[in-house]
């Protein structure tokens, strides 16, 4: 028996045009239309989807879990591909699988204006991420120039002896980096809301560890941006400028996109 | 579905990225999809719906999938939920293969010292023994500052301390520096309980 694996919902396109990929378990990917809206599916054994042993498979094996997300997305990214232009679509969360063609004609209709609406609401706007990293080393060194409390101190270790001036310098190096601690949620909220302005919608996402993103400096903010075309240009003009000048206070800042706008649906 | 032979095939490359993303990093950009395909995007009553484990979980597990393979497989064995239940057959297998593991390198330490390279052994011991120092000096050190601010400590053995842990910190910087170690190598990966610093 076939079930239908659903990747994203679209506006109507052009009958004509063909994936030309397999999905997620080998099948063709194709569209089942709903009056001016199609879903983007393709065909998966029932008994290998449906059944326990692929609920198990989903909570344990992570290498199955990757392999199978990365073709969900992949389609997901070749449905949003139209000639020239990015498409608004709807990507759906990893595994929903619907039974009959019928079902999911079904659902179509059932959500049909939520989809709609929602399709309409995402046209001509695009997710993009900015991630921030951060040199902690050149922000401390920032944040000891600004504060008269730590240039105080510092002057009085100066003339300490040597092993007293040791501890104390700890303890001025933890006061620092607490302050810095404070003064860090500050700047993120500022770069948040100052990139929010080129954007139609904004959220935070998760802050990824260092063995997660494999680089020397960590992450200190995660942020999703719904942006319209006609804006774009200006929204990555003003995360390179960000970029470049917080680069002295040890701010790196990247953006990726476009990607299918998971975060605003 | 008709035939069209002249179709031009889309290339590997169209595929793996069809928008042709902006983005440097690729590491990043496999864990932003990951996190969003599996995390959100829209949820529709289906017949079927995949339940994945608790993503944080995941999350658990893909730092060491991403991170290096060879782990991947030894804990592709390993159960990521947390139901209370027996043991099941791969389960005690996987203990099994872990503690012949372990005997195994029990075996070979000895040989490791003697090993053909013997730079490189030397590198891990130092690794190994440096990281411990290290963390009891962070120890240490921590207790003084404790004892200083209850004033519990007097001035003559503050100074003396302080000169102590500073010519212990100058002796560290000059073993990494010998034994060709960056200050984050020096911590250990106890697996899933994380690092020891």
């Amino acid at each position: 028996m076939k079930g239908f694996y659903l990747y994203c919902i679209r506006d109507r396109t052009d009958p004509n045009s063909k994936f030309l990929m397999r999905g997620i378990n080998g099948g063709k990917v194709f569209i089942i239309p709903y009056q001016s809206i199609e879903a983007t599916v393709s065909e998966v054994s029932l008994k290998e989807f449906g059944s326990d042993e692929i609920q198990k498979r989903a909570q344990e094996d992570l290498k199955w879990i990757k392999e199978k997300a990365q073709l969900h997305e992949k389609v997901v990214e070749r449905a949003m591909k139209g000639k020239g232009r990015v498409l608004s679509i709807i990507p759906m969360k990893f595994g929903t699988i619907f039974k009959t063609k019928k079902k999911l004609e079904e659902t179509l209709k059932k959500y049909y204006s939520k989809f709609k609406k929602t399709l309409e609401n995402l046209k001509g706007k695009q997710e993009w991420g900015v991630k921030v990293y951060l040199d902690r080393q050149a922000f401390n060194k920032e944040i000891k120039k600004v504060s008269p409390v730590v240039q105080e101190k510092e002057k009085e270790i100066a003339s300490m002896p040597e092993g007293t001036a040791y501890f104390m310098q700890k303890q001025v190096d933890d006061a620092v980096s607490k302050e810095a601690d404070k003064a860090l949620q500050n700047y993120g909220e500022s770069f948040f809301e100052n990139l929010r302005k080129y954007t139609a919608a904004g959220t935070k996402g998760k802050i990824l560890e260092k063995e997660l993103t494999g680089k020397s400096l960590p992450m200190v903010l995660n942020m999703i941006f719904l942006v319209s075309e006609e804006k774009l240009k200006g929204f990555i003009k003003e995360v390179n400028k960000l970029n470049k000048e917080y680069k002295p206070r040890g701010f790196n800042f990247e953006y990726s996109g476009p990607w299918p706008p998971y975060n605003f649906i | 579905m008709s035939k069209h032979p002249q179709k031009i095939k889309i290339s590997e490359t169209d595929i793996k990225s069809p928008m042709g993303r902006l983005s440097k990093d690729e590491k990043v950009t496999l864990i932003d999809a990951l996190d969003k395909v599996l995390e959100k995007g829209a949820v529709i009553s289906g017949d079927v719906a995949i339940r994945v484990a608790d993503v944080d979980l995941i999350y658990l597990g893909l730092r060491v999938l991403v991170t290096s393979i060879s782990k991947a497989e030894e804990l592709s064995g390993k159960s990521f939920s947390n139901r209370e239940r027996e043991l099941t057959k791969e389960e005690l297998e996987y203990l099994a293969r872990l503690e012949k593991e372990i005997r195994r390198a029990e075996a070979s330490i000895p040989k490791l010292i003697d090993a053909k390279n013997p730079k490189k052994a030397e590198q891990g011991i130092a690794k190994l023994v440096l990281t411990l120092i290290e963390l009891l000096r962070r120890l240490m050190e921590k207790e003084v500052v404790r004892r200083m601010q209850k004033k519990s400590l007097s001035k003559i053995e503050i100074q003396k301390l302080g000169m102590t842990f500073k010519a212990l910190g100058k002796k560290m910087e000059e073993l990494k520096t010998v034994f060709g170690l960056e200050d984050e190598e020096l911590n250990l990966d106890l697996g899933p309980l994380g690092n020891l610093m």
